[in-house]
């Protein structure tokens, strides 16, 4: 499950593992809670903002415990309410923004995703206070160059920026992007900082970009250097250092989403797909996840917890895919069905309903029915193999990390037997790779298995991963017929409800109908109204 | 990205063809659920003079389901929350299939000219609007000036 406290609570209690694994989570945020006042954590009553160092503290308290946290429905940590109370006035907001930028450490698996989670949750901030960040941030293009002896405090900058970036996309954001944070990102990309702010200052213009003004801004300035300097970048797709791996992979996908530059040619017209008889699925996946031009790397870099399902199927036998991990952060890997939805906004995604499991090596959970079960594994690292067999007949499921198994699981085959598809889902800045066969296994099993390479079938549309422009353009140029249903606009409109008379609907929108959509009267019969 | 239903398609059409006067609901480049909505606000109405951010998202099962849809800009009022969540019935258990993007976002702006504090969502804003009106207007008009207006 995705780290979200903004939904709704659920009304399910049931429970699939055994309770004594609260234990585990309880002793942990025990062990990372140095203060235990009342005091301390008091809500609702923060008058000013407290000194630095508190703060300090508040921001590393959260991030030792935010990835003990398994469940959506327990109240988020003391010391997160806390932050969010002192975020709640502008300069207390400041505050927040200054200790994260100067203790949250790179090395941190989920350390920019907390920063991201602590904006996310805090209250918008006034443009004021916005363009005070910026300006102690002193953010220039010599900055760049002195800050590259300090990078975890750059890469902070960068992930702070981008979150200002997408809750402010508008003028304000027109506000924040001057030619002199212009100058900082920019200078930022070339190749000898440190990848880490490389790839934040990246991601941070490609949230600048949302904002059409700034994209075009960016497009401009990126056109007026002597060279391209995210395209210098894209090259690094496949190094092998994983940093620069992520550098690469983002630079490519900016370069054919967002910043399209004159004289390249779009990845999918160039990238030679035709080995390829399974890929992750364009079509069968939440709205913010990026899929390489090959279709087998997917990476998340929204704030929701984005999911994919694979383009092949299985329904009888055994069944074997790897993945490479790229990041080490949050991420649920396994095998889900086409019942099993993304609620991407919710923080739902495999492994969080009753029609999927997955594996998570960062915080060490298999995930069933979006109950957790801890396993005794170390975190998994970049360069990992996840193995993921399913043995449909046996009813079984096995994980590997570099071919160390995980016990079995048999949880979700009680609500589904066949229809399996390779799934995976991402918390934010989390990137990963699937061999569905395609190239030689790290870990093979040692029993007979099927793969989706051998057995997939790819029709030609699918084996291309379109540019989201693209692909969107091709979409609203579909017409819509006249004689179309009022409601979906998809099928033919077909009836009349009695007794009120309205009609223009198709028979399968009514059918989801207790009232009628015009005038809220109840529905009596419906008539066929083609006849007429 | 699943495929895009016609209702979908059909609506942001119209949207950009024939735009609603006072509104703008531009569908975000890579998310064809996701609009970027500036309302501006209504005159005579402590939020005239106003440019407010919302964002509009329309979940997988629209349009049987309504629109979420939030205030980005701060915004004083009784029906809307610090999160900028709105407390509007068609939003929740009056919604209809036959309801609009364009018609929800008519509603919106119609909310800020006429709050109704008897159901709130901003509590304390909700209290001194009905025992203080002409406080709280200066304050809608203060926070108006303070975070919706560019200069």
């Amino acid at each position: 499950m995705g780290i979200c406290w903004c939904k709704e609570k659920h009304e399910e209690n049931e429970s699939y593992f055994p309770q004594s694994n609260n234990d585990n989570i309880d002793s942990a945020i025990q062990s990372v809670t140095p203060f235990s006042s009342a005091e301390y954590y008091l809500e609702n009553t923060e008058k000013g903002c407290p000194d630095s160092l508190t703060v300090d503290k508040l921001v590393l308290e959260t991030l030792g415990i935010i990835g003990t946290l398994v469940d959506n429905e327990q109240e988020p940590p003391p010391s997160m309410l806390r932050l969010h109370n002192i975020a709640d006035n502008e300069e207390g907001w400041i505050q927040v923004v200054k200790s994260m930028v100067n203790v949250i450490p790179m090395t941190d698996p989920l350390g920019s995703s907390v920063i991201t989670l602590l904006l996310d949750d805090s209250p918008l901030p006034s443009r004021e206070s916005v363009l005070h960040v910026a300006s102690m941030f002193n953010l220039s293009a010599q900055s760049a160059l002195v800050g590259r002896i300090n990078a975890p405090k750059q890469r902070n900058i960068c992930v702070v920026l981008g979150c200002i970036a997408e809750k402010l996309a508008g003028p304000s954001s027109l506000g924040i992007l001057t030619d002199s944070t212009l100058d900082y990102l920019i200078t930022n990309l070339n190749t000898d900082t440190d990848p880490n702010v490389i790839l934040f200052s990246l991601i941070a213009l490609e949230k600048f970009a949302q904002t059409s003004e700034n994209k075009a801004t960016i497009i401009r300035r990126l056109q007026s250097e002597p060279s391209c300097p995210i395209s210098k970048l894209e090259a690094w797709v496949r190094d092998d250092h994983f940093i620069k791996k992520q550098v690469g992979f983002c630079a490519q996908w900016a370069l054919d989403n967002l910043f399209v530059m004159p004289n390249r040619k779009f990845s999918y017209l160039t990238v030679d797909n035709s080995h390829l008889n399974a890929m992750l699925n364009t079509s069968d996946v939440s709205e913010y996840l990026k899929i390489s031009p090959d279709g087998v790397e997917a990476r998340c870099d929204a704030y929701s917890f984005e999911s994919v399902r694979c383009t092949a199927q299985a329904d009888s036998g055994v069944w074997y895919y790897e993945v490479t991990i790229i990041t080490p952060g949050v991420m649920q890997i396994g095998w889900a069905t086409k019942d099993s939805n993304f609620l991407n906004h919710e923080g739902y995604g495999i492994g969080d309903d009753k029609y999927s499991l997955a594996y998570d090596g960062c915080r060490k959970l298999i995930w069933y029915n979006a109950k957790s079960e801890p396993q005794h594994l170390p975190r998994w690292q970049a360069g990992d193999i996840l193995g993921c067999l399913l043995d449909i007949e046996n009813q079984l499921i096995w994980f590997s990390v570099n071919g160390h198994l995980i016990p079995p699981c048999t949880h979700v085959f009680g609500m589904a037997k066949s229809g399996f598809f390779a799934a995976a889902s991402f918390m934010s800045f989390q990137q990963c790779h699937f061999n569905f066969g395609a190239e030689p296994f790290k870990h093979p099993p040692r029993t007979t298995y099927s793969t989706f390479n051998d057995t997939g079938v790819l029709d030609p549309e699918c084996r291309q991963v379109l540019p989201r422009h693209i692909y969107l353009n091709q979409l609203r140029q579909q017409s819509v017929r006249e004689d179309s249903c009022t409601l979906c606009y998809d099928k033919k409109a077909s009836v009349r409800l009695i007794p009120c008379e309205h009609g223009g609907f198709c028979t399968s929108c009514v059918g989801q109908l207790n009232e009628c959509p015009m005038c809220r009267s109840a529905i009596h019969v419906v008539v066929d109204d083609t006849s007429q | 990205m699943a495929a895009l239903p016609r209702r979908i398609i059909k609506e942001t059409q119209r949207l950009l063809q024939e735009p609603v006067p006072g509104i703008s609901a531009v569908p975000d480049e890579s998310n064809a659920r996701y609009f970027h909505v500036i309302v501006t606000g209504p005159e005579d109405s402590p939020f005239e003079g106003g440019l407010f951010k919302l964002e509009l998202f329309l979940p997988e099962d629209y349009p049987m389901s309504a629109p979420k849809v939030r205030f980005i800009t701060k915004i004083y009022h009784p029906n809307i929350d610090r999160l900028g969540r709105i407390c509007l019935d068609i939003l929740k258990d009056k919604w209809s299939p036959a309801l609009q993007i364009r018609t929800v976002l008519l509603s919106i702006q119609a909310l800020l000219s006429a709050p109704n504090p008897d159901d709130p969502l901003a509590n304390d804003v909700a209290e001194l609007w009905k025992v203080n009106e002409a406080e709280a207007i200066r304050n809608a008009k203060e926070w108006t000036r303070r975070y919706a207006m560019d200069n």
